[in-house]
């Protein structure tokens, strides 16, 4: 594999060796499998960036703080054709009519849905990892009625971003014309949703997809959150693993106190600066075997659905709920990398 | 709107004379102006109850709304109930405090509560109650287990295998893989579990205080004295009869652990466990 030697981050993609016919245990080599079974696209085995992120330039803790506690859906997205950023305010009204043109056509009303609405289309200053990143932005669509004075705001019904965080290193060369924002969240209906996805795959020819996160990514988080230096834990660190019994489901929910967590993380972790393969999987076999010891069952056999630590939380679904803004940027590049996987 | 809280309202307005709803109503402050104007005072009072009940509704009333109203009521028709006075005092020289409401309304549930009790154990007699370590939804289940009566049916077929299972025995031309190691499973399960239905419950609790031990993955947390504090919860819409089918399915060993298989014979659901 190449190595990137890009300045301002030390990501770098290098080969992972580990010896062949090393599982050391049962638990090892039903955690390989699965990694094996539910990656559809082959991952590169990589080391990975300090988990404290670089200086974060230009994120205004107030101006980001609303991203922050919300649940966010998440897509993966094409590069957008033709996009302007000096174009958003007339962004805002040819949407604002789509939109209202699409619930006046009855395809997606609610009862009692309000079609006195208005959306912004606004810059997200410093929501980037590289100066090289596109800019993020903002869609919000907003509930006029109740407001009738223009300096008050609505209410929100529904808040979209787009970004890429560190997303350079791993996109292929972009052409001219595109924008590459891989990464959309969104938090709201889901028939906006629906809108706003139609609206653009039309006016900019890309497309979204839904960005399911698997059992393998999920501990990547669960590893790399532990991690991150916190100032004090306002959660546990929890994890949901559901289990393919049958007839009857059967979910199981652990939770380690913060501290012991960390107390756990720093025991495993070796490399100073990096988080590695081996360290996630140590760290995901102890607290399986913790388990086993006392319940006598294999988690490795079930599935991981969720985790949910103090600096964010995700579900399987695509789910994604972020709680320190300190670590707001670290999240989002990992994000936008499994986005770019998988519209590559 | 929550069925309960309709019908408190319900009945709160029912002994409301006609000619006062409107007072009681402004009063109540729930319901704006404009919508009140819309009600037709005059028409029979089921009516009246019906549209008031439906505003209720699209205004998402909680039980602090039909609280309040209740509140509202009495204040409007104090005179009509005999009130006792009482006097309450503090022991010369303590604190005065400042009222804090939060601090109020907990003492006073928990002082309720324990009242209760106390009024349910000595009304039938008993000596003592304590609070058991199982809840559930499933009250005939929680009966089943609280008195031990769920392994008094047996099943009647002789066999625990799956009927598929028996009808590809028969056949010797099918040989099973690890055919001892399933039946050992099946055989230890059944004598965890039982032959009989499994009582309903939909989750257990286990709060651990264990020192983290590991044969594989020696040296992590050796050197630390403090045990690892999890809390771990099952959920299933049955959790015994998931539970059961773990080891047979490979996801557990079997027999399985003891802290899952007491359950039933311990009456828990919920369960503190450290390291003896």
């Amino acid at each position: 594999m190449d190595s990137y030697d890009a300045p301002e981050l030390t990501l770098r993609q290098s080969a992972f060796s580990r010896p062949e016919g090393i599982c050391a245990t049962p638990l090892q080599k039903r955690l390989e499998s699965v990694r094996k079974q539910t990656s559809s696209v082959p991952t590169p085995p990589r080391r990975r960036i300090p988990q404290c992120p670089q200086v974060q330039e230009d994120v205004d803790p107030q101006k980001v703080a609303f991203l922050l506690h919300k649940q966010w859906t998440l897509y993966s997205l094409t590069p957008l054709y033709k996009f302007s950023y000096t174009n958003l305010k007339e962004y805002s009204r040819l949407l604002s009519a789509f939109i209202v043109a699409e619930k006046q056509k009855g395809l997606a009303v609610e009862v009692g849905e309000d079609l006195n609405i208005k959306v912004i289309f606004s810059i997200l200053l410093g929501v980037k990892g590289t100066q090289r990143d596109p800019e993020a932005f903002l869609i919000q669509i907003l509930s006029k009625s109740q407001f009738p004075s223009e300096n008050r705001e609505g209410k929100v019904l529904w808040t979209g971003w787009f970004c890429c965080v560190f997303g350079d290193n791993l996109l292929e060369t972009v052409l001219e014309d595109f924008t590459c924002l891989p990464l959309f969240l969104a938090n709201g209906s889901e028939s906006n949703t629906a809108i706003i996805r139609t609206w653009f795959q039309k006016t900019f020819d890309c497309y979204f997809s839904p960005l399911a996160i698997n059992a393998f990514n999920l501990s990547w988080m669960a590893a790399m959150w532990t991690a991150c230096k916190m100032d004090h834990y306002v959660a546990a660190t929890e994890f949901l693993w559901s289990v393919p019994c049958n007839p009857q489901s059967l979910n199981i929910s652990y939770a380690i106190h913060p501290e012991d967590a960390k107390a756990l993380w720093d025991s495993v972790h070796k490399t100073p600066g990096e988080v590695t393969q081996e360290e996630v999987d140590l760290f995901m076999d102890c607290l399986g075997s913790h388990f086993h010891r006392h319940f006598k069952i294999h988690l490795s056999a079930t599935r991981l659905v969720c985790v949910s630590t103090s600096v964010a939380s995700a579900h399987t679904d695509g789910k994604i709920k972020i709680l320190c803004h300190k670590y707001l940027i670290g999240v989002l590049a990992y994000l936008t990398e499994l986005a770019i996987f998988q519209i590559e | 709107m929550d069925e309960t809280v309709a019908e408190f309202i319900k009945r709160t307005i029912l002994k409301i004379p006609i000619s006062e709803m409107m007072t009681v109503l402004k009063a109540w402050n729930f319901l704006p102006e404009n919508q009140l104007q819309t009600i037709n005072f005059r028409q029979r009072k089921e009516s009246v109850i019906q549209h008031l009940l439906l505003l209720c509704e699209e205004k998402c009333a909680s039980i602090n709304d039909a609280a309040l109203l209740d509140i509202v009521c009495t204040q409007v028709h104090r005179h009509k109930k005999i009130w006792d006075v009482f006097r309450m005092s503090k022991e010369p020289g303590d604190d005065v405090d400042l009222f804090d409401m939060n601090q109020f309304k907990s003492s006073f549930k928990k002082v309720l509560q324990r009242a209760l009790k106390n009024a349910l154990t000595i009304a039938s007699k008993h000596h003592e109650i304590v609070k058991m370590d199982l809840r559930s939804r499933y009250l005939d289940s929680l009966k089943a287990i609280a008195f031990q009566q769920y392994n008094q049916v047996f099943e009647i077929h002789n066999s625990t295998l799956p009927l598929q299972e028996r009808r590809l025995a028969l056949d010797s031309r099918i040989i099973h893989e690890n055919r001892v190691e399933k039946e050992r499973v099946q055989r230890i399960t059944q004598e965890s579990f039982g032959d009989y239905p499994q009582p309903q419950l939909e989750f257990a609790q286990y709060k651990l205080e264990t020192k983290f031990k590991s044969d594989v993955n020696g040296g992590i947390l050796a050197e630390r004295k403090e045990p690892l504090r999890c809390l771990i919860k099952f959920s299933s819409p049955h959790l015994l009869d998931a539970l059961k089918s773990l080891a047979p399915a490979g996801i557990a060993d079997a027999p399985l652990s003891p802290l899952l298989t007491c359950i039933p014979k311990k009456k828990m659901n919920y369960f503190k466990i450290r390291d003896k």
